[in-house]
């Protein structure tokens, strides 16, 4: 990295602007966490509901840890607009089905961050995506066990199905 | 060198590293510094207004942008062959290159 740089900042700057993306990609899925929250609390499907508020409360929390970790680096974090999120859903599996392409989309964003860091021999950026990268394989197969449930219990009454599901 | 002494002969925007945190924006009217978190601002302004959608907007619009630098203490004007040259110039001064 060019000397002059690389005193004030630790990590890549083509680096740091797709962080930023991914800051504004994990406060969107928060924000979208919290319009399933609010379909399932509506409806009284109380694991449902508990697990998307915390759902969207994780998110954030990841939004938050990216941009901490942008600052500490002597970059420039940037607070998103989040825009366009959809609280108009069909059905509860929708509603997970949803969340999984969520996590799928968002796991792919971050090997490609991680990818760009290992070509620019970015290696505190490495490192430091490697807790996301673990995280997103749990988030997915989260969400996977869950839709598993609906495929066993198809056929059930709606509550009962929401009785057998995690709240977070 | 002292950017006091630093005269801008053509029409473009360059870019100066004075101290360890001390960068000057030299313009074809005035020399404005800027501290490292500045830089990274313009530079961030700048790419937005660059990309293919933003730089058809201009054009189809004034052909022109005004844009505020240093935390708003300075407004410049940029005409789109200065703006792009002040990309150019902001990259090369963030560019990758491992030095020898």
């Amino acid at each position: 990295m060019n000397t002059i740089v690389r005193k004030q900042m630790s990590i890549n700057t083509d680096v740091m602007d797709m962080l930023n993306n991914q800051i504004a990609m994990e406060m969107k899925a928060s924000a979208s966490y919290l319009a399933m929250a609010s379909w399932c609390d509506q409806r009284e499907l109380l694991n449902s509901k508990a697990f998307f508020y915390k759902q969207a409360e994780e998110e954030r929390e990841h939004a938050m840890k990216i941009f901490t970790f942008i600052n500490d680096n002597g970059g420039a974090a940037i607070s998103p607009s989040v825009t366009n999120v959809n609280n108009d859903f069909e059905s509860l599996r929708a509603i997970y089905e949803t969340g999984l392409e969520q996590e799928i989309a968002v796991t792919e964003s971050i090997f490609k961050i991680f990818k760009a860091a290992r070509k620019a021999d970015d290696f505190i950026t490495e490192v430091f995506l490697q807790w996301f990268i673990s995280e997103q394989s749990e988030e997915e197969d989260t969400f996977r066990s869950i839709i598993d449930v609906f495929d066993l219990m198809e056929g059930m009454p709606l509550k009962m199905i929401d009785e057998r599901l995690p709240k977070e | 060198m002292p950017v006091k002494n630093v005269v801008n002969t053509n029409n473009s925007y360059q870019i100066q590293h004075i101290t360890f945190c001390k960068y000057a924006l030299i313009t074809p009217n005035k020399i404005i510094n800027l501290s490292f978190p500045q830089m990274l601002e313009l530079r961030r302004k700048i790419n937005a207004l660059t990309t293919y959608s933003a730089l058809n907007s201009i054009i189809d619009n004034e052909n022109f942008v005004l844009l505020f630098v240093a935390d708003k203490q300075h407004l410049i004007f940029l005409e789109i062959p200065q703006l792009l040259k002040l990309k150019d110039e902001i990259a090369a001064f963030f560019q990758e290159a491992v030095l020898a």
